[in-house]
């Protein structure tokens, strides 16, 4: 401890305090993350082909239009490209990283992911079948939703895998561990083998929508994009305050929770509801990205501790962060080309979820 | 008061409670005792409304199935039999868990404070800043103790009593850490509140307990004071091996009580 402790209070860095009050820590990592967020979004604008610098992004805000060093083609594609794809990021970013931090909260395990129990599968199933039968059988939802079509059917099919993962793993408030990993891939495969059958059905360009969706990329970034799905993130994130407290409560079990004076219930859906919601809005939009929701949360938690309160607002932050992180090494890493960020998440991810399991094998033998 | 009428509880297709009558009044520890599988818990989930049961469970005279769960959590604050916790929280973190949801009864600026005395009376005073998975068995159970009392600090609130459900509370703890547990369910009872305690040290029943309750294959055997409730007869049928009360082992046998030391100053 000594070391550690020496230089963390030489720089001021609250350490977890004898007395087992996080808060004060987490605050000051929250405060910490909000602004990396804003440097990393000001480097995720000034990044990529064209070169248009840092300073002259940050002068173009602070000048009039007229002083600006910008040129016109810099500035489009500054304001339609660049800052969509970035606010893009940090929506999805946040979104994937709270819907993760819900679910665990929810099944009370770490290992809750969308991308791992099938919620984002179920949330795949729903994209595609809009693009492929969105002229046909579904064109009342596209006709009455229309933009909203596409976050909704992957809403819809993110919630269906996660009642029923919810329904078969979970007895008497206690949820087994080894039946919702396995459920999730049970429901995952199904799901994808749906998908698979819709792709089988579709035509030409439903086929070449349904890659350059799946492909997941936040290259596509546009201002209704960010309309549609942002709102349904938003939304989700507004419910924050209220998960916070209740899902705190579940962490000694689901009739604990009750005894404590929890609407139980109530918590129940809102968790389902905005995780879903969120995994949805942001699986429409970017297409399958896994991982964030369980590498953010777990290593906060090894940070500040598993406190909702700041465990779910440093989630999203840091799920921003890397997302934007990942996007800019996507665009960089094969340029001119582009890797789909999908990529680079779970390869990061993929062994970062294998170093849970070994260092945590109690977990998974509960 | 808790008064329970004709309780019945079926879990899956097993009928595990058969119309069974309770009874609990604030100012008195009432105790349930009876052998393992016999229904305890699952009379104490019922009084609490964890199980679906069919009767009538009423506190404070209210019918427990019209009661939120905020109304009930001001009420009474249950410390269930085993407890797992998912992620790694700090002693702290749980025992201030009890704050979330009902009242505790104290100041809003004294709820870091109720936090520290709770952990003081059960004598953990110091481990707030330890990881509640790394502490004993024992410890553990303590915390959770700490949580629920905090709960319901004061034991009456707005002149209302409040009770404290009690599973087992002292079956990991050793012989000075059980006393001190009784004690402070004395002094619960004491101060108007009332506490239900399942336990299944008989000599702790017979010492701490005002009322006591022998559930014996989902009927209530037999209920009253521990002194005429607690007879060799009972006892035997019930338990079915051959105890004697308040006999002291043939000459030479060894045995130890706690009485000497349950009045004196335990912490
Ligand atoms: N969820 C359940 N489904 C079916 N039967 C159950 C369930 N829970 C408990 N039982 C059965 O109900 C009976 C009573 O269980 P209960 O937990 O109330 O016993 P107990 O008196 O508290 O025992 P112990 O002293 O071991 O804690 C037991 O026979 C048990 O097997
Ligand atoms: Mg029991």
């Amino acid at each position: 401890m000594s070391h550690v402790q020496m230089v963390a209070n030489r720089i001021g860095w609250p350490m977890r305090a004898a007395n087992g009050d996080r808060g004060p820590l987490a605050r000051y990592v929250i405060a910490l993350l909000g602004g990396a967020l804003c440097l990393v979004s000001l480097f995720s604008m000034a990044w990529g082909a064209s070169d248009a610098s840092l300073f002259a992004v940050l002068g173009d805000w602070f000048m009039s239009e007229t002083d600006s060093r910008l040129s016109v083609h810099e500035r489009i594609i500054i304001y339609e490209i660049r800052l969509p794809r970035t606010i893009l990021g940090i929506l999805t970013g946040a979104g994937l990283a709270i819907a993760g931090a819900v679910l665990q909260g929810l099944f009370r395990n770490p290992l809750a992911d969308p991308g791992i129990i099938g919620v984002s599968a179920g949330a795949a199933f729903g994209a595609v079948s809009v693009i492929v039968w969105g002229g046909t059988v579904l064109a009342p939802l596209t006709y009455f939703l229309g933009l909203f079509a596409l976050p909704v059917a992957a809403f819809a099919g993110a919630l269906t895998a996660t009642m029923v993962l919810y329904g078969i793993a979970t007895r008497h408030g206690r949820t087994s561990v080894a039946t919702m990993l396995l459920a999730g891939i049970a429901l995952g495969a199904l799901a994808a083998a749906f998908t698979g059958l819709m792709i089988f059905m579709a035509d030409d360009r439903q086929l070449r929508d349904v890659t350059f969706w799946s492909l997941g990329s936040l290259a596509g970034a546009t201002w209704s994009k960010i309309g549609t799905a942002g709102s349904i993130i938003l939304t989700s994130l507004a419910t924050m305050p209220f998960l916070a407290r209740g899902l705190n409560g579940f962490a000694l079990g689901e009739s604990t929770a009750g005894h404590l004076g929890l609407p139980v219930q109530r918590v129940k859906y809102t968790a389902i509801i905005t995780a879903t919601a969120a995994t949805g809005a942001a699986v429409a939009v970017s297409g399958g990205i896994a991982f964030v929701g369980i590498v953010v949360p777990h290593m906060l938690r090894l940070l500040i501790g598993p406190d909702h309160r700041y465990l779910l607002p440093a989630s999203a932050l840091l799920g921003a962060i890397m997302l934007l992180l990942a996007d800019a090494v996507s665009r960089t890493i094969v340029a001119p080309a582009e890797l789909p960020i999908g990529i680079v998440t779970a390869t990061v991810g993929a062994p970062f979820f294998l170093w849970i399991l070994l260092r945590k094998r109690g977990i998974v033998d509960l | 008061m808790i008064s329970a009428k004709r309780i019945s509880v079926r879990l899956g297709r097993s009928p595990i409670l058969h119309d069974v009558d309770f009874a609990a009044s604030p100012g008195r520890v009432t105790a349930i005792a009876g052998p393992n599988g016999s229904g305890k818990t699952t009379l104490l989930r019922a009084l609490t409304g964890d199980v679906p049961f069919t009767g009538r469970v009423e506190i404070n005279r209210r019918d427990l199935a019209s009661l939120d769960a905020f109304e009930l959590a001001s009420m009474r604050a249950v410390l269930p039999q085993s407890a797992n916790l998912s992620f790694p929280f700090t002693v702290r973190e749980i025992v201030r868990l009890g704050l979330v949801g009902g009242r505790s009864g104290a100041a809003g600026g004294a709820l870091e404070t109720i936090i520290e005395e709770a952990l003081i009376r059960v004598d953990l005073a110091g481990f707030a800043g330890r990881y509640y998975q790394e502490l004993s068995g024992g410890e553990q159970q303590r915390v959770q103790l700490a949580r629920v009392l905090c709960q319901v600090w004061r034991p009456v609130l707005d002149g209302v009593p409040r009770f404290l459900f009690l599973d087992e509370p002292v079956s990991s703890l050793d012989i000075r850490h059980q006393l001190v547990i009784m004690n402070i369910a004395r002094e619960f009872a004491e101060a108007g509140g009332g506490v239900v305690a399942i336990l299944h040290d008989l000599n702790l029943t017979a010492m701490y307990a005002d009322q006591v309750a022998v559930v014996h294959r989902g009927r209530l055997a037999a209920a009253g004071e521990p002194r005429t409730v607690l007879t060799d007869d009972l006892l035997e049928t019930v338990f079915e091996c051959r105890l004697q009360v308040s006999v002291a082992p043939p000459s030479g046998g060894m045995f130890v009580l706690p009485q000497s030391a349950a009045n004196s100053r335990t912490t």
